[in-house]
């Protein structure tokens, strides 16, 4: 049998936790838009005891708040965010690349076009040394656009450098703090509380560090232990592992894990790994089709310039020169120094034109590569804007996924204004329907007092 | 189910991707380009340079056939001066001819001969922008210069050699018809026959001069001849030229294709991209405000 009192604790014990319901409420709407944050859920449930056989209802009991999270959901946001991040970094590169060889009228294929329209001029008017001269500068043009398109792809390797430099230092900064709430976290765990907060700003580390670089997540025992997708250790409960970076005699930057591993390779996703594959995989096709373009132009040319004589009737000297190590793109020189020099003639006959047939079907001959000079420069620009395309088009894919799939968090996660606020309401109702219990009985014992008042 | 309360992420997206259509539309009218990068199209980035390229070669034939054809239209004209002149000479010739005519006469219609003869070796040492027309590839100038060892009194300073010029794809056309073969040819030596006619009104008979006569004739006749051949050049230049013109709009209609955007497109592209961008932000400004608490007064 309840008495008064005990209704009296009930209705105390109901107003704690209709104030503990607001107050989380309250926390909700006061975070409703910090990134990352879970919204919490008040734990109440009906208090009762068995007292001599017999079930006594004792009221509400305030179990404490939960964060609503989907952890399965997280890791597929953290996969999701480490491809977008790969995707961008490749996305911006390759949208230099694109830029710098997107030129119709100026760049190498305008170039090879000025070049044969100049040296078939010769053929009316061989000995004219303006139009000798003519066909040098297009020459030495031409060679600078080579220079220019090797400068544009060796300038998207050193940014991608510097990318992954930055990141490095980005993600050792971020395993820290992660390892550092993890810390906090499972003290307070310990001590019975909920983390909430501290786990929500943990996963919203994590959603930062996928978007650097690629990682997995294992949860074992208490925190979850964080690698990059090879498996090197980032942070393991609450110590971090640094990753670092060197510089290989080349000049790339190269990771290496906190055993000094170099983990170049193996890395994959975030900016980090974006970063890498351009440098590594992209630009060094792209590079090697330019300096094939270059190498084989160049002794081509320099064919069809031995095949004939120069205005002074000598045989035609080398019109270009490569390197024989290293980018021949990068370092190809026009050799020629005076436009004499241009083989024009077929049989040493000064005013001859012979030999400019020759030196035009340099243009419409496949060279080794198994295409013309424009041809196969098409085709690179062709390369150029399929990487570019491909890249793009996924950004926008994973992007649009990463969408769904934070909204599909959002839906479990993110507060609702309109919804706290009719929690709100429902709580204050139930805490005034209390406090008028308690109000009531407080009339029922002042009844009390005054009959017993009276009677005495 | 729970839906995602953050109304405003996802209006964010929606925004941003019609801005990014809306720029699109507006950068594609302004240029009247689709591909302005090569990722924007890879194929027709990579078509469009090989066109452009044939673009080039054929501006590059056009103008070879302009310079060739100014040339060849050249040379003619010496040519028919030429034609002239040896025709005047026949007629002195057979007028020398004539038995009534005194030596002193003949004198006379030597020294003109010798007048039609440099005004022959003149044109035979045409040269256009410091070029001889007449020495075949040789570049000397100028292509004949007297010389009293050589038996027409002039020698030969060029070659035999003949230069061509692509104007097109698969066609060569030569550039000059070298002088030996014009003015000193065997079969109808200008030179050497005008020379033989002042010989012959100075001292012969007027069976030389007759015989002399006949040379001149059948150095005409291998003028006109050669003609022929400057003539033929530039009846297929012409030809040619048309055709390179033809050529030139289906290659820039070509390009268009490949790489432009048709304005009314570009423009049709352009009204539905604001369209749906109104859209997305009328939908925006109607939900976003809207909360309980404007209901709870």
């Amino acid at each position: 049998m309840i008495g008064l009192g005990g209704t009296l604790s009930i209705a105390t014990d109901a107003l704690g936790a209709q104030t503990a319901a607001l107050e989380v409420a309250s926390n909700n709407i006061a975070n409703a838009n910090t990134p990352g944050y879970s919204r919490q859920v008040v734990t109440l449930s009906s208090a009762a005891s068995v007292q001599n056989g017999t079930t006594v209802d004792e009221g509400v009991s305030y179990q404490g708040f939960t964060s609503v999270r989907d952890a399965v959901l997280g890791m597929a946001i953290n996969a999701a965010t480490s491809n977008q991040g790969g995707l961008t970094a490749q996305n911006t590169l390759l949208a230099q690349i694109n830029s710098a060889f997107s030129g119709t009228t100026t760049g190498i294929g305008a170039s090879i076009s000025t070049l044969f329209s100049d040296i078939s001029a010769l053929s009316t008017n061989p000995s004219d040394p303006s139009a000798r001269q003519t066909v040098l500068s297009d020459a030495s043009a031409l060679a600078d656009a080579f220079h220019q398109g090797a400068a544009a792809l060796s300038s998207a390797s050193s940014a991608a450098n510097q990318q992954v430099s930055s990141a490095v230092a980005q993600v050792n900064e971020l395993s820290q703090q992660i390892a550092a709430l993890n810390g906090q976290i499972a003290t307070s765990e310990g001590n019975g509380g909920d983390a909430g907060a501290l786990t929500d700003e943990r996963d919203e580390l994590t959603t930062q560090m996928a978007q650097i670089i690629g990682i997995s997540t294992t949860q074992t025992g208490e925190a979850p232990t964080l690698t990059t997708t090879n498996g090197s250790p980032l942070v393991i409960g609450n110590s971090s592992y640094q990753l670092q970076v060197s510089t290989a005699p080349d000049g790339t930057a190269h990771v290496l894990d906190g055993q000094g591993n170099d983990i170049t390779k193996e890395l994959s996703g975030g900016t980090i790994g974006g970063a890498i594959t351009t440098r590594d995989n992209t630009i060094p096709a792209l590079s090697q089709q330019l300096d094939t373009l270059a190498s084989q132009f160049a002794s081509a040319m320099n064919n069809a310039q031995a095949a004939g004589y120069d205005l002074n009737g000598n045989p035609g000297a080398a019109m270009f020169t490569v390197p024989t190590t290293g980018s021949a793109a990068a370092g190809i020189t026009m050799t020629l120094t005076s436009g004499s020099q241009i083989a024009a003639s077929s049989d040493g006959a000064t005013g001859g034109s012979g030999n400019v047939k020759t030196l035009l079907a340099v243009q419409s001959s496949n060279l080794p590569n198994g295409a013309d000079p424009i041809a196969s420069y098409a085709s690179l620009v062709g390369n150029i804007g399929f990487a570019g395309s491909q890249v793009s088009s996924g950004l926008a894919a994973t992007t649009s996924s990463l969408q769904q799939l934070t909204s599909q968090q959002d839906s479990e996660s993110g507060v609702s204004i309109d919804e706290e606020t009719a929690n709100l309401i429902r709580y204050q109702q139930a805490y005034s329907a209390s406090a008028r219990v308690i109000s009531t009985i407080n009339d029922i014992y002042t009844t009390l007092m005054n009959m017993s008042l009276g009677e005495g | 189910m729970r839906v995602d309360p953050n109304l405003s992420s996802l209006l964010n997206a929606g925004i941003q991707g019609t801005e990014q259509a809306l720029n699109t539309a507006v950068q594609q009218v302004a240029t009247g380009q689709r591909v302005n990068v090569p990722s924007d199209d890879p194929a027709a980035a990579a078509m469009n340079l090989q066109s452009l390229s044939e673009s080039a070669s054929v501006d590059r034939y056009t103008k070879n056939g302009e310079a060739v054809l100014s040339q060849a239209q050249m040379a003619d004209s010496a040519l028919s001066n030429v034609v002239n002149e040896l025709n005047q000479a026949i007629t002195l010739g057979t007028q020398g001819a004539d038995g009534s005519m005194t030596s002193e006469n003949r004198a006379a219609i030597a020294t003109q001969v010798q007048s039609v003869l440099s005004q022959v070796v003149s044109q035979a040492n045409t040269t256009l922008n410091g070029a001889s027309l007449f020495s075949g590839t040789s570049a000397a100038v100028p292509a004949f210069v007297a010389d009293g060892a050589s038996p027409p009194g002039y020698s030969y300073q060029g070659n035999s050699g003949v230069n061509s010029s692509a104007v097109g794809d698969n066609l060569q056309v030569n550039v000059n018809v070298p002088g030996d073969q014009v003015f000193t040819n065997p079969n109808g030596n200008v030179l050497g026959s005008l020379t033989q006619l002042i010989t012959a009104l100075g001292s012969g008979t007027t069976t030389d001069i007759g015989n002399a006569v006949a040379e001149v004739r059948s150095a005409l006749a291998n003028v006109s001849q050669q003609r022929v051949l400057y003539a033929g050049v530039v009846n297929q230049i012409n030809a040619q030229e048309s055709y390179l013109s033809q050529e030139t709009i289906s290659l820039t209609s070509q390009q268009q294709s490949l790489t432009g955007i048709d304005m009314s497109v570009a423009v049709s592209n352009l009204t539905q991209a604001q369209i749906a961008h109104s859209t997305i932000l009328a939908a925006a400004a109607k939900v976003l405000p809207t909360s309980l608490l404007d209901y709870l007064k």
